[in-house]
């Protein structure tokens, strides 16, 4: 071929450039030159021979895309792109991960105020962390629906059974994944969360493995430096790279196989996808191509959107291994894992339930082994699959902490107005707002939003506490009712064991501990009815400070 | 497929929109974080300081008001917090009487990791064997920090002047023909300028109050806990000397001194001399050094403690900047 120059010498300069040019384009597309992608930007018919083949068999990109679909699979239904949006999310998760490791360092001196820096010192850091801990939430959920549809679609019967166990696979990678990235912040939510989840390795009964596989994953006798660093590498480099290399895997089988069609269109037992009928074709260039791009723009401002307006991740505090925050709970996509081990011992639900689950998941495909794939034939295999989601359900609003054990009456009002960890109405009230003096439940003040809160206060109240014989009370009335022991206890609507007549023993004051703190006590001084020289029934004071640049209000 | 590119470049510049206005209120979201973070930090401080530190520095970092598990009151341990002393300039007074050439943070962490056993601060980070986590010692550092206010720099503390010092003429406010008479102090080299005038504002009134004084000696400053009681001689002194023949034996104890000029000494700096016998033996060193800065708040409290002491009659001999002849 003649170089450059002679090129130059024969057409001249510019007529050279634009051969050139061509060239490379052709080489780098691995076929396609600047015309040939012009026309099929256009939309127009591709010449002969189809140039638009030629990258997935020639290019690295594309060699494992499939160079056509069937028309039948590239409508929403049957796929709901779910696949795709799984891939697409463990991308999104890799790069924005990658910017926030520019600035974390796994180690416990560091990484909590790491994450403060993160928060307020790097530009857009704040989102970028919202967009990976939101993403990742997403990829939960995109992952989890893409193996339900590929339930009830019955994609999972022969030949994709193997497909199946991959995606199997890469369902419990993401769920390890996300919940591996859970303990990096250092706060007492993912400290707790990690620890209670990591603590299901005692229940072994053979010491010994117990012993040594809870010193596996701690990396001491509790999560420290050690365990941080597990988690940390376990989270950025072991679980992608596996992560990575099954997706490869699943996806090479997906080509392999291609997508199977919607029930309906074959006979039973049998799998067209590959038989794809010239005019029923719809080539990867251009058409899956710009969809694909489309549904990245698109995907790309749902979770900005989502990230920046709708899901900012909390900060709690540093994390402390001294202090255990009150209802612990695990991440929503976890929750049901929580809501068993209310019902079982944990060596049944960590070692025998779970494992077994997952195994008749893993080979499930070979197991079912019914011909058809249409709905009307598997009646059973759905209703067991609707039951299982069902059950799924229940299983994670047991796990949540609305299906908890209570602490005393006390302790729950102060929990949920003004908690140890998380969303508290009293601190979210403007700074300004929280005047020094004393204030009770339900009380109006000239500020909107402390009224909100003291209206919470109220609602809080009214649960654990009720009217027993004070007139005034604004609460509903009391059962008194004799427990086991034979202290009398008092019944309300909500609790069988709330403050009765609290009255002016319950309130909130407010006092200046310096010029830009102040002190929030709420004061629970209940009297006990049953006695007679005034003894208290619940004599306790909760604590906590609100400075004036805290700004819970916002975040 | 044109739908598809009309769709996706929408969604393409909406990003582009929403990211370039995010990136627009990004500096004013990163200082409210910024502030944030001190702001939370000084609550979690504040927590382990009321659960820690303020039986011995006071309820109020002042030194002042000291409450024991059960809520009895008593006598503060620790130095004031709460203090233009600590707090104040860099160097703060503090910083410079010991010579810290550090940061005040550095001071203040350093004291809380590791503590000044000699003092009776205990240790308090875990990194040296006491019970708090790094974090919190940083937490509890930047809440003493934030005490630090304008309104507290803006008074300038009260320093005791000591017997047999010669004063400068910056010395705070006084009328320099009455430094003669207080506390045997000389005002030999101070000449003020032609029509310079040195206005002085009577900081305590001579003599005290006996009865507030006893119970500064009682409760408020503790004395009691090792002199015991010195009028009722219950409880009986113990660990320090009774004093309850102080307005006597007080003449005699240090050559040239009286009995006021002695007791304020023995407050403000107890190390410079000390009593040969106890009531459980020889004396060793043991009163706390920090009375001198407890009492700069209030001068008073010591005039009042040596009216209880030694009765009315320390006017004459004992009047700070001479005053009430």
């Amino acid at each position: 071929m003649a170089t450059f120059f002679e090129q130059v010498r024969e057409m001249g300069v510019k007529q050279a450039t634009i051969a050139k040019t061509d060239e490379i384009v052709e080489r780098m597309t691995a076929g396609m030159n600047i015309n040939d992608i012009r026309s099929a930007l256009r939309g127009e018919e591709a010449r002969r021979p189809n140039p638009r083949l030629r990258p997935h068999a020639d290019g690295f990109w594309f060699h494992i895309r499939p160079s056509f679909y069937h028309a039948e699979v590239t409508h929403i239904y049957p796929t709901f792109r779910l696949g795709w949006l799984s891939t697409f999310m463990f991308v999104w998760e890799t790069i924005t991960g990658i910017f926030l490791m520019v600035f974390y360092t796994p180690s416990p001196r560091a990484a909590y105020s790491d994450l403060w820096n993160i928060m307020g010192n790097v530009p857009l850091g704040q989102l970028v962390r919202n967009l990976h801990r939101f993403g990742a939430e997403m990829m939960v959920l995109v992952v989890a629906l893409h193996m339900l549809r590929t339930f009830i679609t019955g994609s999972y019967k022969k030949p994709r059974q193997f497909t199946w166990l991959t995606g199997m696979l890469l369902l419990c990678l993401t769920l390890i994944l996300s919940f591996s990235g859970y303990l990096l912040p250092w706060d007492q939510l993912a400290y707790w969360a990690v620890t209670v989840a990591v603590s299901a390795t005692s229940a072994l009964p053979i010491p010994a493995v117990a012993r040594t596989l809870d010193l596996l994953v701690r990396g001491g006798p509790a999560i420290g430096e050690g365990g941080l660093l597990r988690f940390y590498l376990l989270h950025v480099l072991a679980l992608p790279l596996i992560t990575g290399i099954f997706i490869f895997v699943h996806y090479y089988k997906v080509v392999l196989h291609g997508h199977s069609l919607p029930p309906g269109r074959e006979a039973i037992g049998e799998d067209t996808a590959k038989r794809v009928p010239k005019n029923e074709r719809v080539y990867f260039t251009p058409d899956i191509f710009t969809s694909e791009v489309m549904w990245t723009a698109l995907v790309v401002l749902i979770l900005i959107v989502g990230s920046y307006w709708f899901a900012a991740v909390p900060i709690e505090h540093h994390a402390n291994p001294q202090i255990t925050p009150l209802h612990v709970v695990a991440p929503w996509y976890l929750s049901w894992s929580q809501g068993w081990l209310k019902l079982a011992h944990p060596f049944i639900v960590a070692f025998v339930f779970i494992p077994g689950l997952a195994t008749i998941f893993f080979i499930f495909p070979y197991l079912e082994v019914g011909k058809s794939r249409r709905y009307a034939d598997r009646r059973v295999g759905l209703s067991v699959g609707m039951l299982f989601i069902a059950f799924m359900l229940v299983s994670n609003w047991m796990g949540s902490p609305k299906y908890k054990v209570r602490g005393s009456s006390d302790q729950e009002v102060a929990q949920e107005i003004m908690p140890q960890e998380g969303h508290s109405p009293i601190l979210e009230t403007p700074f300004e707002a929280l005047a020094p003096g004393i204030y009770y439940p339900g009380q109006e003040t000239e500020n909107e939003h402390f009224n909100e809160a003291l209206h919470e206060y109220f609602i809080a109240m009214d649960k654990f506490s009720c009217k027993l014989n004070d007139e005034n009370s604004p609460y509903r009335p009391c059962e008194p009712w004799v427990d086991e022991s034979g202290r009398t206890r008092y019944r309300n609507w909500f609790t069988e064991d709330a403050m009765p007549d609290p009255g002016e023993g319950v309130y909130m004051q407010i006092s200046d501990q310096q010029e830009t703190l102040r002190r929030i006590d709420l004061i629970f001084q209940v009297v006990d009815p049953e006695s007679s020289d005034g003894a208290l029934l619940y004599d306790s004071v909760s604590t906590w400070w609100r400075h004036e640049d805290s700004n819970y209000e916002n975040y | 497929m044109q739908v598809k590119v009309i769709i996706g470049t929408v969604a393409f510049m909406l990003s582009m929109i929403i990211l370039g206005l995010i990136t627009l209120f990004e500096p004013v979201r990163m200082e409210q974080f910024a502030a944030a973070e001190v702001g939370r930090n000084v609550e979690s401080g504040a927590n382990i300081f009321f659960s820690n530190c303020a039986e011995c520095h006071g309820i109020n970092g002042k030194a002042e008001e000291c409450y024991d598990t059960t809520g009895e009151q008593i006598g503060c341990k620790g130095r004031p917090l709460n203090s233009a002393a600590l707090l104040c300039g860099e160097p703060s007074q503090r910083m410079s009487d010991m010579q810290w050439t550090g940061t005040k943070y550095a001071l203040i962490h350093g004291t809380v990791n590791a503590g000044r056993p000699a003092n009776g601060m205990p240790v308090w980070g875990q990194d040296y064997g006491g019970p708090l986590q790094f974090n919190d010692v940083a937490n509890v550092t930047e809440f003493v920090l934030n005490y630090q206010t304008e309104e507290l720099c803006a008074i300038q503390p009260f320093v005791f002047p000591w017997p047999g010092t010669t004063l400068s003429a910056d010395y705070p406010d006084p009328a320099p023909e009455d430094y003669n008479v207080f506390l045997g102090m000389t005002m030999d080299n101070i000449t003020l300028d032609e029509g310079q005038q040195v206005t002085f504002e009577l900081p305590v009134t001579v003599p005290g109050d006996a009865e507030r004084g006893s119970g500064l000696f009682e409760v408020t400053y503790g004395c009691q806990a090792c002199h015991g009681n010195p009028k009722t001689g219950d409880p009986a002194a113990s660990i320090g000397p009774s004093l309850s023949e102080i307005a006597v034996n007080g003449n005699e104890r240090v050559p040239g001194y009286n009995a006021s000029q002695y007791v304020y000494e023995s407050i403000l700096n107890p190390a410079n001399y000390i009593v040969e016998t106890c009531p459980n033996g020889p004396c060793a060193n043991a009163m706390p050094n920090n009375f001198a800065e407890r009492m700069s708040g209030s001068p008073q409290d010591l005039i009042d403690i040596m009216t209880y002491l030694l009765g009315e009659d320390i006017g004459t001999v004992a009047l700070p900047y001479g005053v009430g002849e």
